[in-house]
């Protein structure tokens, strides 16, 4: 998987190459608007990472030339704007995402992977497992070791979106926005509440322990 | 130096316009006036000479009608009476009467004593038989006029009656006279109550541009125009204007205060921060570096979400935040609300329930209302103890449309109630919750930014009831009649 990012500034760009490189991918770098366009017009990127502030030309335009040019490739932005606008802005330029700085590393891999993921088509499973887990999505039953386990609505959806990313760290704001759609952080610790309820009918009486807590950054289910 | 040059030419230029717009203005005042009266004058004087005329045409008409049937029934002496009956009589002045035989000889001839000078060889003519012939003759030395009428009688004898335009013309001249006082003093009014009318009315003008110069010299916004209550499109301007500084003043206000307090709030996190990170660095264990990581990632997480709140508030607060206004259904609010923290309630034992009139809806932005309940809900749940119970509810209220978050918690206390949508206040009871102190600001700004208040009571030891009240629009007419206060 090849991917392109776009980004002026040096500490986050060998940030994010760094990780995206340990994570699988190969990277190529550009550090203004222009090079990344050129870049991005003659290279087969799977996904493309485009920072909005940009020198020379702008992240924005990047992405709306590319989409002139009928380059379909995905396209996350990553802005230091996160009002509703600036969002829709993005989103309208023919961005395929959008992540405020500053952002967990975490969340930013599995937006992209996400990207690339909805790209290339991959067929929805009906049926997750993950280890001696089991989450039927049709219907709902989760089983762990032979086990039945009664999960109420929020609880599915929560397990659900964790055995998606399986082996990835997921922010809690990432959990807000896909188990309560909610695309502001209440700075509440519902998730918590809800990963601890979680917790308890997965991992309770089990070993080994699923779901972990990743300080700072999330949870991840391994 | 030349751009220097040109702002101060240009500045010059602008500072003498409504000065000249003002002399402008007073000059047409005037001219318009002027030429008005001028018109008025010369009208009345055309008016008065044609009659004046027309009057001696008739007085000239009649006595040769006169004259001539005199003539006519008793000859030279029947004319010769009635002439001097007229004279006698004193009706009018006398007049100039000659009668010319067939050989072409006066038979008849009178004429007042003080006039001379008129050469009547001119009226010598031979008007055709039945209507009179008119004609002027002019006197040699002076500007008068001798108006003759001639009409030939059917005996062949030429009968003319005439009257000198002198008295008409010293009644014109006297006429004149007083119209041109009368010009001289219109001309007089006309200019000064031009200046008397522009200058007050040009005062708001006047004001405006001191006040506008007073700020630009300045740099400062408290300059205001002084208001007068004439009511007219000038003052009204005045009041705009003032209205308008008004706002900038409390945008700047607005906008100097949020990058104070952001600079004020991010000091402590910043330096929590930057002792984390030391001690780390100190240590030498690992584990405690790695938890040290953790917890700078936490606390650069509070303050991104920090900033993001208090622009959020500034935002709202100065009227900048944009509102994607849409009828937003309470009971589905309440519903989200609900489903949010229900378990979060439920793990603290605590009863959370909703209620909303059904059907009942508000224009506001969505997103940001499920803030302010999220805002207010997580609250709740923070200060009220197990056992207790929450209560959101929406109801429409005196037209008015009613959220009501109530809880049975710690309450607040009498001296802290006022305070708690200060930014950062916390009271002592919520100095050990985690949290930014910026919740109940956030509610209130985004609230009064759809035009609604935000209030609190509270009993120290029973709970406290937050109400936000929003003023129904006209649109939102989709509530049945019968949950309808009115």
């Amino acid at each position: 998987m090849r991917l392109l990012v776009i980004e002026d500034d040096r500490t986050i760009a060998s940030f994010l190459v760094k990780g995206l490189q340990e994570a699988g991918f190969a990277v190529d770098h550009a550090e203004d608007g222009r090079t990344g366009l050129r870049l991005a017009l003659t290279e087969p990127y799977d996904a493309a990472v485009v920072d909005v502030m940009l020198p020379g030309m702008d992240g924005l335009s990047v992405i709306e030339e590319l989409r002139r040019q009928k380059v379909r490739t995905p396209v996350l932005i990553l802005s230091a704007r996160q009002s509703v606008d600036d969002r829709v802005r993005g989103l309208q330029a023919g961005g395929d995402d959008y992540l405020v700085k500053p952002f967990a590393f975490s969340e930013l891999l599995a937006r992209v992977q996400a990207l690339i993921r909805r790209s290339t088509g991959e067929t929805q499973p009906t049926r997750l497992v993950v280890r001696d887990v089991s989450l039927d999505l049709v219907s709902r039953r989760v089983e762990r070791a032979g086990t039945v386990i009664d999960l109420r609505p929020r609880e599915f959806a929560l397990l659900e979106y964790l055995m998606r990313n399986a082996g990835r760290v997921v922010s809690k704001t990432m959990i807000m926005e896909h188990v309560w759609n909610y695309s502001f952080d209440p700075r509440t610790n519902v998730v918590d509440v809800l990963v601890f309820r979680l917790r308890e009918k997965i991992d309770r009486g089990f070993e080994p322990k699923l779901i972990q807590t990743v300080r700072g950054i999330g949870y991840v289910l391994k | 130096m030349t751009s220097g040059d040109d702002q101060g030419g240009s500045a010059a230029a602008h500072a003498a316009s409504p000065y000249t717009f003002g002399f402008r203005l007073a000059a047409w005042y005037a001219l318009i006036f002027v030429a008005s009266s001028l018109l008025l004058i010369g009208l009345t004087y055309l008016l008065l000479a044609s009659s004046l005329r027309q009057r001696d045409h008739e007085i000239i008409q009649s006595t040769l009608d006169k004259y001539a049937s005199a003539y006519l029934q008793d000859g030279l002496n029947g004319l010769s009476d009635a002439i001097q009956s007229d004279r006698g009589a004193g009706q009018h002045e006398t007049l100039f009467v000659r009668a010319i035989g067939a050989n072409a000889q006066a038979i008849y001839f009178s004429s007042p004593e003080d006039w001379t000078g008129f050469n009547l060889s001119r009226l010598d003519v031979t008007p055709p038989p039945g209507s009179e012939t008119w004609s002027d003759v002019r006197a040699t030395r002076t500007r008068d006029v001798l108006e003759v009428a001639s009409v030939r009688l059917p005996d062949g004898v030429i009968f003319q009656v005439g009257k000198s335009t002198r008295s008409r013309e010293d009644l014109l001249g006297r006429f004149r006279a007083v119209m041109l006082a009368a010009f001289v003093s219109v001309i007089l009014i006309g200019v000064t109550g031009a200046a008397l009318i522009t200058r007050p009315a040009l005062q708001p003008i006047r004001d405006l541009i001191d006040a506008v110069r007073r700020i630009m010299a300045t740099g400062r916004i408290e300059a205001r125009v002084p208001a007068r209550a004439s009511g007219d499109a000038l003052d009204e301007l005045s009041t705009l204007f003032n209205r308008m500084l008004d706002r900038i003043e409390s945008l700047i206000a607005g906008m100097r205060g949020s990058l104070d307090n952001v600079a004020h709030d991010l000091r402590t996190p910043m330096m929590r921060l930057r002792s984390i990170a030391e001690s780390a660095l100190q240590s030498s264990d690992p584990a405690v570096q790695q938890e040290a990581l953790a917890d700078c990632l936490e606390e650069s997480d509070r303050v991104a979400a920090m900033l993001t709140t208090l622009m959020d508030i500034s935002e709202a607060e100065t009227g900048t935040m944009k509102l994607a206004r849409e009828q937003v259904d309470l009971a589905q609010l309440l519903r989200e609300t609900l489903e949010l923290y229900g378990d979060l309630a439920e793990e603290k034992r605590q009863s959370l329930t909703a209620s909303a009139s059904p059907g009942l809806s508000l224009e506001a932005d969505h997103n940001r209302l499920r803030q302010v309940m999220a805002n207010l809900v997580d609250n709740a749940i923070k200060y009220t103890p197990a056992g207790g119970s929450i209560a959101m509810e929406g109801r429409a209220e005196n037209g008015d449309v009613v959220l009501e978050v109530r809880d049975t918690g710690a309450g607040i206390a009498p001296a802290d109630l006022p305070r708690v949508w200060e930014r950062l206040y916390r009271g002592d009871a919520s100095r050990s919750e985690r949290g930014l102190g910026l919740g109940l600001s956030l509610v209130r700004a985004i609230v009064e930014a759809h035009g609604g208040r935000a209030s609190v009571t509270s009993e120290p030891g029973k709970g406290s009831t937050f109400r936000l009240t929003f003023p129904r629009r006209e649109r939102s007419g989709a509530v049945p009649p019968h949950l309808s206060p009115m």
